[in-house]
């Protein structure tokens, strides 16, 4: 008699207390104690735009003196969308009534009323605090009273001579579209499970990255004070050893250096910022000398970037996009095997699970910064030949 | 670990489950005296962690009075990881491959039989209570994880339970 057919398959369900990012969700709670990249600098103007993060529409500008202004979407007053409205010196005028709303919320102005609005210091349009860094827009989406620092680090503290900053919003890691259409969580884990590199990245994708990481490293993992961190030692054949170090920093950083191995600390960190439960996008910082450089990064298929596969070079040739996106819109955690290789996916959502119950129980998640003489965040990933360690700090990191 | 079936027990002792991180190796700043232990998957990967000098000898004094299983996201590599640290039997003890909210894996796996699962609290993203008299939780200190477990108290505690026998 067949035994272990699919007949009266019950398939499992998500670890919603990590995957959702919702108000009020377990691991949307924790997203919400850190600073999260909304959008680049740029796309900040006086032209409104839409965001969705973490769940919730919000709408974008620039006021004519510059202030960038974060609201929740719905004009208090009716309910017009504010993103129709039109952005003046200190705020936004709502289209239907031109209630007038500062970057804070506060309404300056209601015309139809009397004297601009006997009340309208008592009303107030719901915002979020922002701030510009590196080029992009930091919303904080938290309980104002828990408010830390926004952070800084180091790899892009004191820029080399003739190197910039580069930021790009288009799923640099993601390997397939600006916006990635499956659970964000998917996407974040996989940067602790260095073991699919030899298998999806080489011999499915056809050597994407260099012939180095096609070979299955040794890797050793630790905990570290805001993440998970990786080290995979690969003998290179030829008398070299890399020791390719990789994080996840609290709550979705990406601390992944260049996977053509370019040596030393890495130049480039990405957020894993959610859009919603089934959504998400990598806001990436780097820098380089190349302004191209983040474009150039990009993975192909042979040779090809994602965009120009048909379907049945996406089954020939899949990539993280295609790995990740198949395990569904919220992948069914509950039905995984963890074994050998995911011990580090293990320990990430072991780390997760850590910080939703220290939040629901009024503490503070690792890494939120509140004192500004912490305000620089040392990184440690990179890609470290033999001899090439450049901080005593990363020497101890990847010391066996 | 919903198309994974454990190895079965031998059905005439209690079973006692084991979780392994806040259990044997410990990740908060431990409270008692621990040694760094350098564990392996078959080289594969590697983890330095904290283990109670004592996890030994509490796991050995375990072992004579019940079955145990690993319970926990370490899978198959629970015991080969953990072998010379904690000085194993050759023979791998069965392991159910679950990280969080065990205990209806625990609760399949007994079938009836009684059963302890220590544990961190971690794992309990929704808490459940045993219904009465299948089991007991102990729940361990993540910076103590079973040392100075009281075995001996354990033991009285599974006798009573319906279905013990007498068995522990």
């Amino acid at each position: 008699m067949d035994s272990g057919t699919a007949y009266g398959l019950r398939l499992g369900s998500p670890l919603h207390d990590l995957a959702q990012v919702g108000q009020g969700t377990g691991y949307g709670e924790v997203l919400r104690r850190y600073w999260q990249p909304v959008a680049k600098s740029e796309d900040a103007t006086t032209r409104p735009k839409r965001l969705k993060v973490l769940g919730e529409e919000l709408t974008l500008f620039r006021t004519r003196r510059g202030e960038v202004g974060l609201l929740h979407p719905r004009c208090i007053h009716r309910g017009a969308s504010l993103y129709y409205g039109g952005v003046e010196d200190d705020g936004i005028r709502c289209c239907y009534h031109g209630w007038v709303f500062d970057t804070e919320g506060k309404c300056l102005e209601q015309p139809c009323e009397p004297e601009l609005g006997l009340h309208r210091d008592r009303v107030r349009q719901p915002w979020y605090p922002t701030q510009e860094q590196y080029g992009l827009i930091w919303a904080y989406m938290g309980p104002p009273e828990k408010k830390p620092v926004l952070p800084r680090y180091d790899t892009f503290e004191n820029l080399p001579e003739g190197e910039v900053l580069i930021v790009d919003d288009n799923g640099v890691g993601g390997g397939g579209p600006a916006l990635l259409d499956f659970n964000w969580l998917q996407h974040w884990e996989n940067v602790m499970d260095p073991f699919h590199v030899p298998i999806l990245h080489a011999r499915f994708s056809g050597n994407q990255f260099t012939p180095e990481m096609a070979l299955i490293p040794e890797v050793s993992y630790e905990y570290t004070p805001n993440g998970v961190r990786s080290i995979q030692m690969r003998s290179l054949g030829d008398g070299r050893e890399l020791r390719r170090v990789t994080e996840v920093m609290f709550p979705n950083l990406r601390v992944v250096a260049s996977p053509k191995l370019a040596s030393g600390q890495t130049n480039m960190i990405g957020w894993v910022v959610p859009e919603d439960d089934t959504s998400f996008r990598i806001f990436t910082i780097a820098r380089d000398a190349d302004p191209e450089f983040l474009k150039k990064l990009r993975s192909t298929h042979e040779g090809r970037p994602w965009a120009d596969l048909d379907e049945a070079d996406h089954q020939r040739l899949p990539g993280d996009y295609e790995a990740q996106k198949s395990q569904g819109d919220i992948s069914l955690h509950s039905e995984d095997h963890l074994t050998t290789t995911d011990q580090g996916v293990a320990m990430v959502r072991r780390m997760m699970a850590k910080q939703v119950k220290a939040v629901a129980q009024g503490g503070d998640p690792v890494g939120v910064i509140f004192d500004d003489a912490d305000v620089v965040v040392p990184v440690i990933g990179g890609n470290y030949f033999q001899g090439e360690l450049v901080t005593e700090a990363q020497r101890e990191a990847v010391d066996d | 670990m919903a198309k994974y079936e454990a190895l079965r027990p031998s059905g005439r002792r209690p079973l006692l489950v084991l979780g392994i991180s806040d259990v044997v190796a410990l990740e908060d700043e431990a409270a008692v005296k621990v040694e760094v232990k350098h564990v392996s998957a078959w080289g594969r990967w590697a983890r330095d962690v904290a283990v109670p000098v004592d996890a030994q000898a509490v796991i050995s004094a375990l072992g004579e009075h019940f079955d145990i299983v690993w319970a926990s996201e370490w899978g198959h590599n629970a015991h080969t990881a953990f072998s010379e640290a904690l000085g194993l039997p050759a023979e791998p003890w069965p392991f159910l491959p679950v990280q969080f909210d065990k205990l209806a894996a625990i609760r399949a796996y007994a079938r009836g039989l009684p059963w302890v699962w220590i544990d961190g609290d971690v794992v309990d993203l929704h808490p459940q209570a045993p219904e009465f008299g299948e089991g007991i939780v102990v729940r361990v200190d993540p910076g103590v994880g079973l040392s100075g477990l009281d075995v001996d108290a354990l033991v009285d505690r599974v006798r009573g339970l319906p279905g013990a026998g007498g068995g522990a």
